[in-house]
């Protein structure tokens, strides 16, 4: 074994571990603050301008923040808090486009999207891989001769 | 004559300036007259010089208060103090317009300067005609639907109500927007130089080297110009966000995400003579999107704090946008034979093998931008229903690509070109792979959890080590000289990235956020710090009242925010305080001032307080990348001259059909 092999290796068994502790390890625990910020945030502030309700100082959307502290308090999930909002305010005022209908393209699309470029990439190179070496052409010499001739003119 | 119309007389000269120049352009080029072409320079400065008069009338009539211009009277008001005064020409469609059109003008002129010595080659006739045609485009805008100079008859005793009350709350709302704009329009340049290509048939590398620095200037400012945006809210808006996936940022960051693809894919182009279409394609997509997302948040289609109120400017952007596109399609199929690449990868472990990887990931950035940014519209144009697309799903759709950015940031500034061996790469990535392994240990003892923010450190550290290893041994090689050039100013500005991937990561894992009602004298503590409620404080200015709290942090020195009214606008606006270390920052903000049963002010207050770690970053690693850049454009070390990378010049008096 090289010296370099057991460097990587050592880098490599050092991230792993920093990486499955902090993924393991769950911290400090969430309190109710937090999962009621971070469920405001993703929902928008119904009279505003593309603003969330976290952001906006919005009568309606400080209501809401009350109302999901309220429900939080209560016990209830993020998933029915969500569905309560969609219910009494749009379907818009949910930033998390749903699974469903058209609106699932949204989602599906970019996957398509990146599937498509990479077998694309995929194929492209293996058309240059079979095509091998070019061979220059009569006109290649050509053009390099006349360049030549300019440079040794020069 | 009214000072209205003096303003529509100097945008009318300008446009005709400018159709004017369309027409001598396509004489000479029809004619083969080069002189006519040549001549039209006296035309470019005639634009220049009525776009600057405009602009200077309009600030005059902002600082002089003229309400007989309509534009003033909407937006103007005594009471506003004089940097926002300036600043109000930006705070509106049709002064946004106007110095749209300014920037351009300028950015024509400096072509005109710059390639003075290439007048005569009918590619700077085909540069300035594009040129031309976008002009034009703006002064008509300025003449029909966005006219800045329609006039007003104010009643005696008239004034305004003074710009958007959060537009002058901060100062760098006099930068933002002016820098944002010299990145948007700089992209004008590249563009024009690809159609010049295109219709001439010189595709090979000659116009990308010509613009090379254009395109990246442009994009420096683009970049900073974000950056400030990004500033500018967390400063003034309050609740702890820098980046709300609004449409209006997505609009100025899909360009941002093209230009970026397009800088690193030239350098294959450079080098190989290979993705010749696939250059022109993001040169004028990038060109094309900032068309595009003026349309979509100046015509009122997509809500957003930035939008200004509905116009008819809406269907003429979509139409140029439509324009520029067909056009620049028909240009590439009609060349297709010619941009046929002459060369082939070798190996996809290798330079150029990175820089399509990046492109391609860049490009489906872009992708999933764009496609959420315009889906709501697309869902309500199929079955009418409103739904919205929001930080959720660009947060979980784009950190993979962000993931593997930064992974590839690590590894292809060390991939040499052609092909790579894993001996190589092995040795020249094993410090950079210890530096990341290194910030995830730190991150992890100082108390940090969770995979993907400790990943993002990791990646980060990874890609930050190999950019700093690049100009380690670059410095070491060549001095001062190892710090700029492409190459080298590249290499900051992906230490700069660095540092904005890792306070994004950080802040949007671990922000905290939490509001409390406060009695005077209380204090409370919240995710390690004390706040306590000192005292309450009215003030009076001439546009407006402020009542602000003083909240003590930690005992020391207090913050003061606030809620402002103004009366004019008849809005109340939060007005935010931060406490900016380089650890962590704490935004406070007023969330209101309860009132007992009578109505009658409590004294007490309700506060928000959000702390996150690092932001300080964010706007240091966006102060690194605008250096980078700067430091990219000085040239670098000096390579030896090459062969001619272009076809040679033809001569003039050949005739214009063997030209194209």
């Amino acid at each position: 074994m090289t010296r370099r092999l057991l460097l990587w290796l050592g880098a490599v068994a050092v991230a792993l571990s920093a990486f499955l502790f902090a993924a393991v390890d769950e911290g400090a625990p969430r309190t109710d603050a937090d999962r009621a910020y971070a469920l405001s945030k993703t929902i928008g502030c119904p009279v505003c301008d593309g603003q969330s309700v976290a952001e906006s100082n919005a009568t309606v959307a400080r209501n809401i923040r009350i109302s999901i502290a309220k429900w939080i308090d209560e016990g209830q999930s993020d998933d029915f808090i969500r569905s309560e909002l969609r219910s009494n305010f749009g379907d818009d005022v949910d930033y998390t486009p749903s699974g469903d209908g058209v609106t699932s393209l949204v989602w599906i699309l970019p996957v398509v999207f990146g599937a498509g470029a990479l077998a694309g990439l995929v194929i492209v190179f293996r058309r240059w891989k079979r095509e091998g070496d070019l061979e220059a052409s009569e006109a290649d010499r050509a053009l390099v001769e006349a360049v030549r001739a300019v440079e040794a003119d020069d | 004559m009214s000072s209205a119309a003096v303003g529509a007389v100097v945008v009318a000269l300008g446009a005709a300036a400018s159709l004017t120049g369309i027409g001598v352009v396509v004489l000479g080029l029809l004619g083969r007259r080069p002189q006519w072409w040549r001549e039209s320079r006296a035309l470019v400065w005639t634009m220049f010089v009525m776009a600057a008069v405009s602009i200077v009338w309009m600030e005059r009539a902002l600082i002089n208060r003229d309400f007989t211009i309509e534009f003033v009277a909407q937006h103007g008001s005594s009471q506003t103090s004089a940097v926002f005064n300036v600043a109000t020409l930006w705070s509106a469609l049709e002064g946004s317009i106007l110095l749209w059109t300014f920037v351009l003008t300028g950015y024509v002129a400096a072509v005109v300067v710059k390639f003075r010595e290439k007048r005569d080659d009918p590619m700077m006739a085909w540069v300035l005609l594009t040129l031309f045609v976008v002009c034009a485009f703006f002064f008509l805008l300025m003449v029909g639907p966005s006219n800045p100079f329609r006039s007003f008859d104010p009643p005696p005793g008239y004034d305004g109500p003074g710009p958007n009350p959060l537009l002058q709350s901060h100062i760098l709302m006099a930068f933002h927007p002016p820098i944002l704009y010299l990145g948007y329009v700089g992209f004008t340049v590249p563009f024009a130089f690809a159609i010049g290509a295109l219709t001439t048939g010189r595709v090979g590398e000659g116009w990308l080297l010509a613009t090379r620095r254009w395109t990246v200037m442009a994009w420096g400012f683009l970049t900073l110009g974000i950056v400030l945006g990004a500033w500018w809210s967390y400063e003034t808006l309050g609740w702890g966000g820098y980046w709300a996936w609004d449409p209006v940022e997505n609009a100025s960051f899909l360009p941002w995400l093209t230009g970026t693809a397009f800088i690193h894919s030239v350098m294959v182009q450079e080098r190989r003579g290979m993705l010749r279409v696939w250059n022109l394609s993001l040169v004028i997509s990038t060109f094309a999107l900032t068309i595009l997302g003026t349309f979509i948040t100046r015509a009122g289609v997509l809500e957003s704090v930035h939008a200004f109120s509905e116009s008819a400017v809406g269907p003429a952007l979509l139409a140029f946008f439509t324009l520029i596109v067909v056009v620049s399609l028909g240009l590439i199929a009609w060349r297709g034979d010619q941009l046929r690449s002459p060369g082939r990868m070798d190996s996809p472990i290798s330079r150029e093998g990175a820089f399509l990887a990046n492109n391609v990931l860049f490009t489906a950035f872009a992708f999933v931008v764009l496609l959420g940014t315009v889906f709501p519209l697309i869902v309500e144009a199929i079955n009418d229903d409103r739904i919205s697309v929001g930080n959720p799903y660009f947060d979980r759709m784009t950190m993979p690509i962000g993931f593997t950015l930064l992974f590839l940031m690590a590894v292809a500034p060390v991939l040499p070109w052609r092909k790579a061996s894993p001996g190589v790469l092995g040795d020249r990535l094993i410090w950079p792979a210890w530096i990341g392994a290194g910030a995830m240990v730190l991150s992890v003892v100082v108390g940090a959890r969770g995979w993907a923010p400790t990943l993002a450190f990791g990646l980060g550290g990874f890609a930050g080590g190999a950019a700093l290893r690049q100009v380690v041994l670059a410095t070491r090689r060549q001095g001062w000289r190892g710090l700029v050039g492409r190459t080298n100013g590249g290499m900051i500005v992906h230490v700069g990235v660095v540092l904005i991937a890792v306070a994004f990561a950080a802040s949007n894992a671990y922000v905290r956020q939490d509001t409390f009602l406060l009695e005077q004298g209380q204090t409370v503590t919240f995710a390690g710090h004390e706040f306590t409620y000192e005292s309450l404080d009215f003030r009076s200015f001439p546009n407006r009242d402020e009542q602000r709290v003083s909240i003590g942090i930690d005992g020391g020195q207090a913050y003061e925010p606030g809620i402002a009214n103004y009366p004019f606008a008849g809005r109340n606006i939060g007005i935010a305080s931060v406490r900016s270390t380089l650890f962590d920052d704490i935004a406070l903000s007023v969330d209101s001032f309860p009132v007992d049963d009578a109505g009658v002010a409590t004294g007490d207050v309700v506060i928000r307080v959000t702390v996150q770690p690092l932001i300080v970053w964010l706007w240091i690693g966006g102060l690194v990348m605008a250096v980078g850049t700067l430091l990219a454009v000085v040239p670098g070390k000096r390579r030896n001259p090459t062969s001619p990378v272009s076809a040679p010049l033809p001569p003039i008096d050949q005739p214009v059909e063997e030209l194209v």
